[in-house]
């Protein structure tokens, strides 16, 4: 046998000195190792895939355009949602789930036939305000808003559509409306009426032509011929869907009443101090006004609306379930066309690559091995695709997070989803070229060109 | 070979070539009639001690309705450390033969033993256990992968031995440099000559001590020089315990072995001694 190639005579054959050589043995076989044959084999196979995609560039890039549009569809849809996600849950926890309001309509209104059976209902009025008030123990703060929209001027400048509040004091607390300059009014100047105005920074920037808040305080806004003092001016809080929340003139609701009229409804809030006793504050009021709209436990409608602000949560979340559903169609569809593709490509490597095969059989690789070293070609492809499309995806998230204004929130899990669905890919429309592979007779395989 | 294409009988019941059916009667111990009767020497159990037995080996392939018989009841030993050669013109049958020596065939009828193993009766993967272990192949087109260097392509039988990647290089560099290709370990073969290339070959086919190094038509894709340069390295390592099979069409290389089995329309021609 090949004394050349093992060991020297001395070490294998121990006590048989040299000169005569007798038939050796059973030759030594490969050393076995402590990890599995298969290890290696693995290793090999993710050399000769990296080999591959290294000789064949263009191809690969060409063969990865599927995958990595599908990735990258998902990524960035997933992390603008999160994002939006974030600023959703900060805009209405700045409220927070310790307020809840008591208003005449529901604030979405999803048919025609609801809304006229919501505008026959009665307005909620001042003294529903005052009796939920004074009988509701576990509110803690209560306050009344009625809201209108008006054209607003200031010297010739004029802004349309701006939202108008008539508040009471309270609401700065239950709203925690943050005054950047000036101040809230007093509650004399509430109780007497007065002509006083605290205003968004949206008003400032249209009217005043974006002076710095403090020079504002003092000057005038005119609203439906009538003249506010402006005494205060809020924080910016931007925008959101693209609709900005700084565009409002509030003014003290008994000044409301005398500008717009006491024909309005009220929207009543309520704050309780902690969440958990907002239920028991939801039952109180609810009953409250139930009596007061002469309402027996028969009836079933309440004939006002009590909501938190889930139901914008609520809306939020039905409209992103949508574009996520769409997303996951138009990933789907390209992971499909992608995978197609992969395939195709991965028929052409094995009809190129049959004398190699030939080879690699001859030499000992079992199907298994064949097989394997297809598969795992074709899952480096797609999983390469993978993390290019998770990279894709995050860019275009981030120009977009940039664009829109909300904060970028990279999520590991859509990442790691992306990649393994990506590989999943790959496995799919690996397996039958790779069988393919694995099945060739390696007589014809080492005669083919 | 035309006598090959019109030949449509049953291999059993072929008589003219002095096999009778009783040699293919197999008694329970899984004992060989005629190899009982031709006094072989037996391991144990009836299976040959040889390095190689071949017994009654049909190859017969299905050519639509027609049946071809490229090897019509071969039967022969080889012994460990013999330099054998098998010759005969194109068609005769020794690719066959070739085929099932290296396992990458299995015979239609026949049995066949490596180093005691029965391989005519194992499956794919089994074959790819016993090519990787006992045959060391050496092509006439080199067959070596072509962007990979000198050192993968002797490592590759390892790889599928699963050895770990230290033993491997350690293994492979050692075959090199028996080969004399110490110094060329990293080079492509595009970047070898083509006697560099075979030598790697060789390498390659030695690197897991196989039990045959079956080389096919060794010589057949290089010059006059290059050829005898890798004759004399087959003789050495014969001369180092190797047993070696050579296929080949020419008869100044088939000279080169100790023995000579010559093949024609199937059957053994001669089986001679020379040295």
């Amino acid at each position: 046998m090949s004394a050349l190639l093992t060991e020297p005579v001395e070490e294998r054959r121990g006590d048989a000195p040299g000169g005569f050589e007798p038939l050796p043995p059973a030759p030594p076989r490969a050393r076995r190792t402590r990890l599995p044959p298969a290890f290696h084999k693995t290793w090999e196979s993710l050399r000769i895939a990296l080999g591959s995609l290294r000789a064949n560039k263009l191809r690969t890039a060409l063969t990865l355009i599927g995958v990595v549009v599908g990735v990258a569809a998902v990524i960035a849809v997933v992390t603008i949602i999160k994002g939006l996600d974030q600023t959703v849950a900060s805009t209405f926890s700045s409220q927070g789930s310790t307020v809840f309001t008591v208003s005449k309509r529901p604030q979405v209104i999803t048919s025609r036939e609801d809304f006229i059976k919501f505008n026959r209902r009665k307005d909620v009025t001042e003294t529903d305000a005052d009796a939920v008030t004074r009988l509701c123990n576990a509110c803690w703060r209560t306050g009344v808003a009625a809201n209108a929209q008006a054209t607003v001027k200031a010297g010739d400048k004029s802004s349309e559509s701006v939202r108008v509040r008539g508040l009471t004091l309270s609401m700065f607390l239950i709203e925690d409306t943050d005054v950047v300059a000036g101040r809230a009014w007093t509650d004399t100047e509430e109780a007497s009426g007065r002509d006083v105005a605290v205003v968004g920074p949206d008003v400032v920037d249209n009217l005043f032509d974006g002076a710095p808040p403090d020079q504002v305080i003092g000057r005038q806004v005119r609203v439906e011929g009538r003249a506010y003092e402006i005494i205060g001016v809020t924080e910016r809080l931007g925008k959101i869907f693209g609709f900005s929340r700084d565009n409002f003139v509030q003014i003290p609701y008994p000044t409301f009443k005398k500008a717009f009229g006491a024909r309005v409804s009220l929207i009543v809030f309520v704050q309780v101090p902690e969440q958990p006793q907002l239920v028991t504050a939801e039952d109180q009021v609810r009953n409250i006004m139930r009596n007061r709209r002469g309402k027996t436990f028969h009836d079933e409608e309440d004939g006002f609306a009590l909501e938190t602000q889930d139901v914008f949560i609520d809306l939020y979340k039905s409209a992103t379930a949508n574009i996520y559903l769409v997303t996951v169609g138009v990933a789907a569809v390209s992971l499909v066309v992608g995978g197609i593709v992969v395939m195709n490509i991965m028929l052409v490597s094995v009809t190129e690559r049959t004398r190699e095969i030939g080879v690699r059989k001859a030499v000992g690789a079992s199907r298994r091995d064949v097989l394997l070293q297809f598969l795992i070609e074709s899952v480096v492809i797609t999983s390469i695709g993978g993390m290019m499309g998770v990279a894709a995806g995050f860019i275009l998230a981030f120009g977009l997070a940039k664009a829109m204004g909300f904060p970028l929130l990279f999520s590991v899990a859509s990442a790691v989803l992306g990649v393994s669905v990506s590989s999943a890919v790959g496995i799919a429309s690996g397996l039958w070229p790779a069988w393919k592979a694995a099945r060739l007779d390696p007589i014809e395989a080492l005669r083919a060109e | 070979m035309s006598e090959a294409l019109l030949e449509m009988e049953s291999p059993t019941t072929e008589e003219a070539n002095g096999v009778t059916e009783e040699t293919s009667i197999v008694n329970g111990n899984g004992l060989d009639a005629e190899a009982l009767e031709r006094g072989d020497l037996l391991a144990h159990d009836g299976v040959p001690a040889a390095l190689i037995s071949m017994r009654d080996i049909w190859r017969t392939y299905e050519m639509g309705t027609e049946k071809l018989h490229a090897l019509r009841g071969v039967s022969f030993d080889v012994q460990r450390g013999e330099y054998l050669a098998i010759i005969g013109p194109s068609g005769s049958g020794k690719s066959t033969l070739m085929n099932l020596i290296g396992c990458l065939d299995t015979p239609s009828q026949g049995r066949y033993w490596i180093n005691s193993k029965l391989v005519s009766e194992m499956e794919d993967d089994e074959l790819a256990r016993i090519r990787n272990q006992e045959i060391g192949f050496v092509f006439q087109t080199f067959n070596l992968l072509a962007r990979a260097t000198a050192l993968h392509n002797v490592e590759l039988p390892l790889i599928y031995a699963g050895v770990s990647a230290a033993d491997r290089h350690e293994r492979a560099q050692r075959s090199l440099r028996a080969v004399e290709l110490g110094d060329r370990m990293t080079h492509r073969p595009n970047e070898l000559s083509g006697g560099q290339r075979q030598r790697v070959a060789i390498a390659r086919a030695l690197v897991n001590n196989p039990s045959i190094l079956l080389a096919d038509e060794p010589t057949g894709a290089l010059d006059s020089k290059t050829s005898i340069e890798i004759m004399n390295l087959f003789e050495k390592l014969h001369s180092e315990g190797n047993t070696i099979i050579v296929v080949t069409h020419e008869h100044d290389i088939a000279a080169r072995a100790h023995r000579v089995i010559s093949i024609r329309d199937g059957n053994i021609e001669s089986d001679e001694r020379i040295k």
